[in-house]
């Protein structure tokens, strides 16, 4: 008897995949490279920084070509969330107002920062300092207000 | 850039915070301060004293309001009209050096004549060379260009009395020459509520104004009272402890403090042209379509992400990548361009699957005909399949293309090729020729049972052989015509950008040239007044005439 494997593996992917195949290998590549460089010596939390901006740049080159570009099918845009090659948590949020540029989800949760607000990099641009730069801790954001 | 903040001096020690203002940890650690009445947030902590309340005051410049900001700086620039009076000044005598080693202030324009304002002690007025002022108080080291309300009565004193003195003795036109911009000058600061004046809005109407009405009548001056005179020195007497040195340092240290670089007070609204301003003819639509041209040729695919673009970097070191003027504008054009290209790509597939069901068709016999099988057998066995139920297609069709292919595919294969030979020569060159392979066969071929005869291991190294050997496609008419006014355009916009580009390098020497120039001006200014400080009146009178 044949391994039971998930319905969605056997399938081939919708069509309109080849057009992407190759940029989609590309991001797993670099997703694997930033996975399995040894950390940086900085403080520890910036070793996922790089593979969570990876996770945000794919999620926006789906969440791109489907509604901006319409380059991509349903089926196939539906594929590649269920197939993880994008964030449909984060997609959902891209598409609320005000959040249009979320860098990622942990920066919006009021719980696990320790003074019970959102992130400092959703703080507009406009309402810095002038010069002042910032890099957040969760995801090494550097502003993500939907005014910058 | 202009920045409309300065530097808040930073407290030395924790101190309440002023109203309004809360602390907060931010997850890295750093400690920042927010406030939640005017959303601003900071890594300095406020100061709860009124902060400098010297430098900017209640009078000072909301640079915020750009038009308000296109004023102000316009203050540190010289007026056009006497920068032509003046254009050879520097050039003339450039070649004094002798203060190189010294660290200048780098504004061009300079104080020149300072006066007590009466009734304001400590409070000065001072002249700049450029036919500005502004008000200096020594003892709180505080200038400001716009002339407070307190000391407007003061001040309409001393043109007053320059006004009655100069009508005394004054007559020499030439000395009142300088005084055109000057007296425009004053005016835009006399109008706190009109900041918005520049110089260019200056008229000389205004100067022949003053020459020619310019008589005893004191009372009739009334309205002209506010221009002033720097050319008279009469007021040089009073002994200030106050150099022209302090004062240049004052003068730097206001631009310093609105965050102007030297450079600014040369062509402070440098930075405020707008991209391809210079006068050549190059749109925004020009600019897209270089940037697209760029694209299309190198073949960059459209739906790959932008990051990858600028990370393969490409396109960047091409010139048409700067055809617009920032990052955004690119994405955006690229955003554009690719959506562009995918919907015509679309369409290009559909309209070909449409054109011809036999392709997909002839692709399915190629792969699963055999002699083996009669037509109905084969129909039966194959029927699921997509060609089989496709409505475009009749039945009868189907059987005929079958049967042919079957008897063609019981011939010897040396045949099969001399067929297939036959056929590929007698297509048209406009139907197959040397691009044929890039762009995809024709319809023609692909639907033929010759084609579909040989096995594809055969068949596409013949094909390919022949059609390299093919030349290219011939012009057609209409087509060829498109394409020459395509690229007629597509030459006449690089050029456009050429252009330019050239223009803008040119304009940049120019400038670097003035900057240097004014520098050389500056020190002979300052030399020119060194030696009028040494001289007796009617000496240091004639030497600001020169200067001027
Ligand atoms: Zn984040
Ligand atoms: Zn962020």
């Amino acid at each position: 008897m044949p391994a039971i494997r998930h319905a969605s593996k056997r399938k081939p992917p919708p069509e309109g995949f080849s057009d992407i195949e190759d940029d989609l290998l590309i991001f797993a590549n670099k997703m694997k490279d930033a996975q399995n460089k040894p950390s940086p010596a900085g403080p520890k939390h910036q070793a996922q920084w790089e593979v969570f901006q990876i996770a945000h740049q794919r999620s926006r080159y789906v969440y791109d070509l489907y509604y901006k570009k319409e380059a991509i099918s349903k089926p196939l845009y539906d594929w590649l969330l269920k197939n993880g090659y994008a964030d449909a948590m984060l997609i959902a949020k891209w598409k609320k107002q005000g959040y249009e540029k979320l860098c990622c989800l942990r920066c919006i949760q009021t719980k696990e920062t320790n003074f019970n607000s959102t992130c400092i990099c959703r703080i507009p641009r406009a309402q810095m300092k002038e010069g002042q730069d910032i890099q957040c801790f969760s995801c090494g954001c550097r502003g993500c207000a939907s005014s910058d | 850039m202009l920045k409309s903040t300065y530097q808040r001096a930073d407290a030395a020690a924790p101190e309440a915070l002023p109203p309004g203002w809360t602390e907060h940890k931010a997850p890295t650690g750093h400690t920042y301060y927010y406030n939640a009445s005017t959303k601003e947030s900071t890594y300095k902590r406020p100061s709860a004293q009124p902060e400098a309340p010297s430098i900017v005051p209640t009078y000072g410049p909301n640079l915020s309001d750009p038009s308000v900001a296109n004023a102000y700086v316009a203050q540190f620039n010289p007026p056009p009209a006497q920068q032509s009076h003046r254009g050879g000044f520097g050039a003339g005598r450039g070649g004094r050096g002798g203060y190189e080693g010294r660290p200048k202030p780098a504004p061009i324009d300079k104080p020149v004549k300072k006066e007590p304002i009466p009734g304001h002690e400590p409070w000065i007025l001072v002249y700049t060379k450029y036919s500005r002022r502004f008000v200096y108080n020594p003892v709180k080291k505080t200038s400001f260009w716009r002339i407070p309300e307190k000391l407007m009565p003061g001040i309409l004193e001393l043109d007053k009395e320059r006004i009655r003195r100069k009508s005394g003795n004054e007559t020499d036109p030439k000395s009142a020459e300088p005084e055109t911009a000057e007296a425009e000058e004053a005016t835009v600061q006399r109008k706190e509520e009109t900041p918005t004046a520049a110089p260019e809005a200056y008229d000389s109407s205004e100067y022949e104004e003053v020459e020619v009405t310019d008589d005893e009548d004191e009372e009739g001056h009334a309205s002209k009272r506010q221009r002033t005179d720097d050319a008279a020195p009469e007021e040089e007497e009073e002994p200030v402890e106050f150099t022209e040195a302090d004062i240049a340092a004052q003068l730097q240290a206001m631009g310093t403090d609105y965050g102007l670089e030297p450079g600014d007070y040369d062509d402070g609204n440098m930075a405020d042209w707008p991209e391809g301003a210079e006068g050549v003819e190059f749109s925004e639509e020009d600019a897209k379509l270089l940037f697209k041209d760029l694209l299309d040729d190198f073949r960059i695919n459209p739906f790959s992400p932008w990051e990858k673009l600028i990370e393969e970097g490409r396109i960047i070191e091409d010139q048409r990548y700067t055809a617009l003027p920032t990052t955004r504008a690119r994405k955006e054009c690229w955003d554009e361009w690719s959506r562009e290209k995918i919907a015509a790509q679309k369409e290009q597939r559909a309209k070909q699957e449409k054109k011809d069901p036999r392709i997909a068709y002839m692709a399915l016999l190629q792969e699963k005909a055999t002699p083996k099988l009669y037509w109905p057998e084969f129909k039966r066995k194959y029927k699921k399949e997509p060609p089989m139920k496709d409505l475009n297609l009749s039945d009868k069709d189907r059987e005929k293309a079958y049967r042919d292919l079957v008897n063609r595919l019981k011939t010897s294969q040396a045949t099969r090729k001399t067929e297939l030979t036959t056929m590929l020569k007698s297509l048209p060159l406009h139907v197959l020729n040397n691009r044929s392979l890039a762009d995809g066969l024709p319809t023609q071929l692909l639907v033929d049972p010759r084609y579909a005869a040989l096995e594809p291991s055969i068949r596409d190294g013949l094909i390919e052989a022949y059609v390299q050997g093919l030349p290219p496609p011939p012009d057609n008419v209409e087509d060829a015509k498109a394409a020459s006014d395509e690229r007629e355009k597509r030459e006449k916009r690089t050029k456009a950008l050429e252009e330019r580009n050239r223009v803008i390098d040119e304009e940049k020497r120019q400038r670097e040239r003035d900057i240097a120039r004014g520098k050389a001006r500056l020190r002979d200014g300052e030399r020119d007044i060194e030696m009028a400080m040494a001289v007796d009146k009617t000496g240091l009178r004639r030497q600001l005439e020169d200067a001027a």
